[in-house]
């Protein structure tokens, strides 16, 4: 085979912080050809992000150190190179699209100026001059090639204008402007949606193929790396634990750890879905008929309300004990607002809640209520208070429900068992603690009360794939041993595949379909639910032919366009989350 | 089970708790050091001015007309004033009316803006439309104007000028709490605080109180500074302290009419100001590095 | 921008309309009988009596405020009990010395302390870092007061050409009668002597008030800038083979100039505090002189009107910050998430 185009060769970077150095990357080689698609694929900590930024030249020495290694693009040493030199590749030989859509923008200026000061600029490095109109046809043109038909219109916008698929396209855009040979996309896609996701990997693929780019992407999600890489890197702990192509590694990798990471992906379709069950009949133990939630936006001269907007539809469901119901939907489709509905948190506009027989408005708020529905929140980092420790958090439900005294400690401990934790986190803060173990305080908190319903707001997302897995079965166990009712909100259909027996999926704040879980994606009736479906990467072929089917007409009927602008004042939903 | 994450990462190294890092940024920060150790002399001068002073009595009104005007030298440090007294002791005892100053006003200033700023963050609404709106005036007050005009029609005298500062002082604290709060409202364990049930006695002083006690402290210690300074520039304009009381500002204002001649008599209580005031700086700059807060 | 700046004047409108009754009502209800006050333990009860009945004290107060009020409303601040003129007319006289001295402070704030915090955040951790850090905080930590006295020791010791007191050389004979600002006229007469002279004069009072703000800002400009830096943007804009100097000014100054500007407008009323100390030690013949003037004297209308104008006067320069912001961040005059 040729020369490479990207060589990294026993790379080793390591980083002093307070005084203490550690070893970030060990030893990390590999290779990206000329029109390869890479992937580096690892949990958060894993090095991948370090790699990156070693290789486009942006890692901040100090703290960090180069120990060993080299990193050579088209046969040159990039570490050797002078300041100048490597200046000069950047953008035009090796660019990067950051995972961040609305970070990598600067806030301040038009995306027109930022673009064009990136043409400027490398025609100044390379000695080209060109006229600023040629310069704005350029742009205008790569804007087109990332499929946005508003060119001019976005190009006098600010970043905070456009829509999160528009920002990421864009975003590509910038990265294109100067015709490099290699991109590096750090988790594409990865913050928006599932369905702009699957857009957003389509766009790169097909750059690829169409303009001979070489693709380097750094990534956490498998199902992603199955779509998009040839060649794929497994790293550890900075460390590279296993290499191979694609197909080789997911069929027939090795290495343990890999092994769990492919365990730990919930299947979509297939042998490996588990179908959670549950038959009991009788009254509905959450009922909701015909709930409505408006939200007023004020604005201009004196605050007034200038418009309302429909977060909740017309959303009747009923929830049987020892359901675990799921409800599906992408960010803004109301599933937020529903659980705080639920939770009497805010008043409905119109429609009734009934839980266990009683009328939420005559009873939220009061002891009876707390002691039937808590809620787990997505991310511990924020529901947990940072300057309390686990026993202070743990107390404050029993506080307000009428315990007193040594019942308070004693009932602290028996809840770190029940989550699985030692007691001796008791007396613990929240930034001693993992991910996994604050999520696993924060449902000790909501159980504390011995209630029978417990929302879980995407109470996953925020945590690694592997450890996601053990939360997901503690969830399992609790359920059985406390008899719970779970209102599960999330956007990751997989996952809801697998640990949910009911759901509904809401698009712009309706339930467009609702019904068992082994039903509704065997034989998924409305065209979004198709379309959610469809767009899940997923991580075999088996399991890929078993999507639905969902044509171009459905889509364009049902998804927002992401390559149009929104309007100046903003996304709705931004405003009330 | 596994131990604490948090104590050691996958690759063996020993990972410092929050407390350890805190430590390590100060003790590796010569200015904070050098800031607290200004500010332990500082005390110890006022707590201990009547044993340490070479001549206790210069404090009052004492008359040395034989020693008037003697320029620095090792009987007298600072040299003397215009009636003989020893300017160095004068300077230990000015320290004692600056920090009672300090802890008279930061003591009743603080709790009250910290509480209005708790209020207003947390209940929202019209509550908070008239606490910001109220504090957003009185920030359009000059500050040292306005404690003039207080101290003048009250009489001037130290308490006054003590109440007039604390009267000014609160808005600050109240906007730095407020910004807090608001942005802890945003996260979920004050929701989640709400769903089990808490108190707002509880929310406020468990939950959003302790997240704010770090930004209070760094203020505190930048405040100190700045109140030993707008207390002297009152008595420098004749109206905080009044003469024969070893006020620093006032003696700066007596000095520095006996000035360019007898510069020591102006410039060595000067000094003493600022050294108070670098000490407070540097030790509340410090903190902020060490506690990791924005004001 | 015209809605946006609509609001944001309205809102500082009703800041002063506040700071009006609020000063009003402390001035009448600090114990004492303002009147009495004013006159001294000396006069008579008749003389007292006929005081109060000629500043209206005898009406019930919310009468006494809403005459105040509709008076303010005219430009009318009262009659000074020093100077027995309108207090209107003896503040427009002191006015033009404040506002030259204001004015050249603020320029050599803004001029001094925005590129010194940016030197300092760019060379961070280096000597020049260390030197620039050294002297905001001298800045910072030096009482005006104090800073002035060492300037003027200096000024009478080694650099004696920098005159200690007032705004110009009377000798000159010139009358500022076009703008008041002894620079301005200066130049529109053509008289470089008196700009020369004007400008010697406003050096030590204007940096003894300045120092304070340009430590400030410095600091609050160089940790806008470490923060800003470390932004995915920055990181981006590298990446993609922008010129530091560019990345620097264009991409990171632009947003980190946001918090010292805010700054700047805050200070803006310690400054103008500090200037009562400024011109007092520096015989400046100013509003503050002509308030501690007042002040020492209790004549309360003359205190009345010099806060006032003090509090139109950050009222105006937090407005002007306000508009600068907007042009500086579209998300300022959009009001989409920078809300405070």
């Amino acid at each position: 085979m040729s020369q490479p185009l990207l060589q990294v060769a026993g790379l080793t970077i390591g980083f002093t912080t307070y005084g203490q150095r550690r070893r970030v990357l060990h030893d990390v080689s590999f290779r990206v050809h000329v029109g390869e698609r890479a992937a580096l694929i690892g949990q958060s900590g894993s090095g991948k992000t370090v790699t990156m930024r070693a290789i486009i030249g942006t890692l901040p020495m100090p703290p960090a150190h180069i120990d060993a290694g080299s990193i050579r693009y088209d046969g040159r040493s990039l570490l050797d190179l002078t300041k100048a030199e490597r200046n000069r590749l950047k953008g035009t030989g090796i660019s990067i699209v950051l995972q961040d859509p609305l970070l990598s923008f600067n806030p301040v200026l038009t995306i027109g100026r930022q673009m064009d000061d990136i043409v400027h600029f490398a025609d100044l490095r390379q000695g080209r001059s060109r006229s600023g109109t040629d310069r704005r046809a350029l742009i205008l043109e790569t804007l087109a090639k990332v499929q946005l038909v508003d060119g001019t219109r976005i190009l006098d916008a600010y970043p905070m204008m456009l829509s999160g698929g528009m920002r990421q396209r864009v975003l590509i855009g910038m990265a294109l402007l100067n015709r490099p040979r290699l991109l590096i996309a750090d988790e594409p896609g990865t913050a928006l949606d599932v369905t702009t996701q699957a857009e957003i990997l389509a766009l790169l693929n097909r750059l690829v193929t169409e303009d001979g780019l070489s693709l380097l992407l750094i990534t956490h999600n498998l199902g992603v790396v199955r779509e998009m890489a040839d060649h794929v890197h497994v790293m550890e702990h900075g460390r590279i634990v296993e290499a191979g192509p694609r197909d080789a590694i997911f069929t027939r990798h090795s290495h343990p750890y890999t092994r769990r990471l492919m365990a730990a992906v919930p299947p979509l379709y297939g042998e490996a879905v588990r179908t959670t069950q549950n038959h009991r009949d009788g009254p509905a133990l959450i009922a909701l008929d015909g709930v409505c939630k408006d939200f007023m936006l004020r604005g201009g001269l004196f605050n007034r309300i200038t418009s309302r907007y429909r977060a909740v539809a017309d959303v009747t469901l009923r929830i049987q004990p020892g359901d675990i119901f799921g409800i599906a939907g992408e960010s803004g489709s109301g599933k937020t607002t529903l659980a705080k509905l639920l939770l009497g948190l805010t008043r409905a506009s119109a429609g009734s809640i009934r839980i266990d027989g009683r009328d939420l408005k005559e009873f939220a708020g009061t002891e009876a209520f707390r002691r039937l529905i808590q809620i787990v929140y997505q991310n511990p980092g924020s529901s947990l208070n940072p300057r309390r420790t686990v026993a202070q958090q743990l107390a404050v439900p029993l506080r307000f429900t009428g315990h007193e005294g040594t019942a308070i400690p004693q009932r602290v401990a028996a809840l770190l068992e029940m989550v699985d934790l030692p007691r001796t986190y008791a007396s613990m803060y929240p930034h001693e603690l993992s991910g996994g173990q604050k999520q696993r305080v924060a449902i000790a908190r909501a159980l504390s009360v011995n209630p029978r319903i417990l929302v879980l707001d995407e109470p996953t997302s925020a945590l690694d794939v592997l450890v996601q897995a053990t939360v997901i079965d503690l969830l399992h166990r609790l359920r059985t041993e406390l008899d719970l009712t779970f209102l599960f909100i999330s956007h990751d259909l997989s996952l809801m595949r697998n640990f949910c027996n009911r759901v509904a999926v809401m698009l712009r704040g309706q339930v467009c379909e609702q019904g068992p879980t082994a039903e509704v994606f065997a034989r998924p009736k409305h065209p979004y639910t198709r379309a959610l479906l469809s767009a899940i990467p997923v991580l075999s072929e088996a399991e890929a032919a078993l999507k639905p089917q969902v044509t171009q007409a459905e889509r364009d009927a049902v998804l927002a366009t992401t390559t149009a602008l929104i309007p100046a004042d903003g996304n709705p939903q931004d405003r009330n989350a | 089970m596994t131990p604490p994450s948090s104590l050691s990462d996958a690759n063996g190294h020993r990972t410092l708790t929050a407390r350890q890092m805190a430590w390590y940024r100060f003790s590796r920060n010569p200015a904070a050091l050098i800031g607290a150790a200004i500010v332990v002399s500082v005390v110890i001068a006022a707590l201990f001015a009547p044993w340490l002073a070479p001549s206790p009595e210069s404090a009052g009104s004492l008359v040395d007309f034989r020693n008037r005007h003697s320029p620095p030298d090792w009987d007298n440090w600072m040299g003397t004033d215009n009636v003989g007294r020893d300017i160095f002791s004068r300077v230990l005892f000015g320290y004692q009316v600056s920090l009672g100053m300090v802890i008279g006003v930061l003591g009743v200033a603080v709790p009250f803006g910290v509480l209005l700023g708790l209020v207003a963050g947390y209940f929202g609404g019209w509550v908070e439309t008239v606490i910001m709106r109220f504090t957003d005036v009185m920030l359009a007050l000059p500050p040292l104007a306005m404690a003039l005009a207080i101290t003048a029609v009250l009489s001037p005298n130290i308490v006054n000028a003590m109440i007039a500062i604390t009267l000014l002082w609160w808005t600050w604290h109240t906007r730095l709490i407020y910004r807090i709060v608001k942005a802890q409202m945003n996260e979920d364990y004050v929701e989640a605080a709400k769903v089990a049930g808490a108190s707002h006695t509880h929310i406020l002083f468990q939950e959003l109180l302790p997240n704010c006690v770090a930004a209070v402290a760094v203020k505190v210690s930048l405040d100190a500074g700045f109140v030993i300074l707008f207390g002297a520039a009152l008595s420098f304009l004749g109206l905080g302290a009044q003469p024969p009381t070893p006020d620093l500002g006032t003696m700066v204002s007596t000095g520095s009419e006996y000035l360019p001649e007898f510069w020591w008599q102006a410039l060595m209580p000067g000094l003493a100001i600022l050294y108070a005031i670098l000490g407070f700086n540097l030790l509340g700059d410090g903190l902020r590095d060490m506690l990791d807060v924005e004001l | 921008m015209l809605p946006y700046l609509l609001r944001r004047t309205l809102s500082l409108f009703f800041v002063l309309f506040g700071l009006a009754i609020l000063i009003f009502v402390i001035a009448r209800i600090v114990p004492g009988d303002p009147a009495r006050i004013a006159l001294g333990p000396l006069a008579t009860a008749q003389q007292v009596a006929e005081l109060r009945a000629d500043m209206g004290l005898d009406q019930p107060f919310l009468a006494q405020l809403g005459t105040y009020l509709a008076g303010l409303v005219q430009g009318d601040l009262g009659t000074s009990l020093l100077t027995s003129r309108p207090v209107l007319d003896d503040i427009l006289a002191a006015l033009p010395a404040t506002v030259e001295l204001a004015l050249f402070t603020i320029l050599l704030q803004i001029s001094l302390s925005i590129p010194l915090g940016v030197l300092a955040a760019v060379y961070r951790n280096t000597w020049v870092d260390t030197v620039t850090r050294v002297v905001s905080l001298i800045g910072v930590v030096t009482p005006g007061f104090v800073l002035a006295i060492i300037l003027q020791l200096l000024a009478s010791y080694t650099v004696t050409i920098f005159p200690v007191t007032g705004r110009i050389d009377p000798s000159l004979g010139f009358a500022a009668d076009v703008t008041g600002l002894l620079l301005v006229d200066g130049l529109i007469a053509g008289r470089l002597d008196v700009v020369g002279d004007a400008l010697r004069h406003l050096i030590l009072p204007s940096l003894s008030l300045a120092a304070a703000g340009i430590g400030q800002v410095m600091r609050i400009t160089r940790a806008a800038m470490i923060e800003v830096a470390g932004r995915d943007f920055v990181e981006a804009a590298r990446a993609y083979g922008i010129p530091e100097r560019v990345v620097t000014f264009r991409y990171m100054l632009r947003v980190a100039a946001v918090a010292p500007l805010t700054i700047l407008g805050l200070e803006f009323a310690s400054l103008i505090g500090n200037a009562f100390i400024v011109e007092f030690v520096f015989s400046w013949p100013g509003i503050a002189s002509y308030g501690v003037r007042t002040i020492l004297q209790k004549d309360l209308n003359a205190v009345i009107g010099v806060v006032l104008v003090s509090g139109l006067f950050f009222v105006v320069a937090n407005l002007i910050i306000d508009i600068l912001l907007g042009f500086l961040d579209p998300r300022h005059r959009l009001q989409l998430g920078a809300r405070d």
